[in-house]
């Protein structure tokens, strides 16, 4: 079997739909999706409660709680976008 | 909410309701020579939270010490009855020092709470390190 210049046009065009979007990924509703979520409303609450506590607005623990579960949040994140990283580069390394 | 970062809140929620005992034990410290003062009372409860499942402490409504207080004799004094006496606080400055260095152990205890759940989350991103 020849594959000629139309046939390989159609094949591609077949073989496009694979990479559309698929429209899960618009829910917002993942696991991905809320554990972003939850790390911005964490990194918010311990800006709010900071911004709160030099107003002399909110007393020492609930600061150090936000701020604690702020921390949390922001380690949580780098090392999950670090690992992810490494995954990518591990695949790049790989000889084709 | 994870259990540990719920951790986080119930020992925050105990460290503010302690700090607001020291500031009772305060004002009766600063009352002491305060003629009529009646030393208050703080009452802790527990308070469920549904938002994370768990009891948190939240600092209950202020009491007034019904005891008598002290007659302190001194006639000079303006508000001295015809005896010479007058009533002074019904406060002790004994048990307010032991109020205040208690409420002092369980502020350390609720802060080594927070800190041990704040390290056992670091420890375990620990493993996703290497």
């Amino acid at each position: 079997m020849s594959i000629g210049p139309l046939s390989a046009a159609r094949f591609y065009s077949a073989a496009k739909s694979a990479t559309a979007a698929s429209p899960q990924q618009k829910s917002g509703a993942d696991t991905f999706g809320t554990l972003v979520n939850d790390f911005a409303k964490a990194v918010q609450g311990g800006e709010t409660t900071a911004k709160a506590a030099m107003a002399g607005k909110a007393d020492m623990p609930s600061l150090v709680e936000a701020i604690a579960r702020s921390e949390l949040a922001v380690e949580t994140a780098v090392t999950v976008r670090d690992k992810v990283v490494s995954a990518y580069q591990e695949i790049l390394r790989m000889p084709v | 909410m994870t259990n540990l970062t719920s951790t986080l809140a119930i020992s925050a929620s105990a460290m503010r309701a302690q700090s607001s005992r020291l500031r009772i034990t305060s004002e009766n410290i600063a009352n002491v020579d305060t003629p009529g003062y009646r030393r208050k009372i703080l009452s802790f409860r527990a308070v469920s939270n549904q938002k994370i499942g768990a009891d948190m402490v939240k600092a209950g409504p202020v009491r007034l010490d019904r005891s008598e207080p002290t007659r302190i004799y001194n006639p000079g004094h303006p508000l001295a009855d015809s005896k010479g006496y007058y009533t002074g606080s019904n406060v002790n400055l004994v048990v307010e020092i032991a109020d205040a260095r208690e409420s002092q152990r369980s502020y350390e205890a609720n802060l080594k709470m927070f800190d041990q759940a704040r390290q056992m989350t670091r420890s375990a991103l620990e493993i996703l390190r290497r």
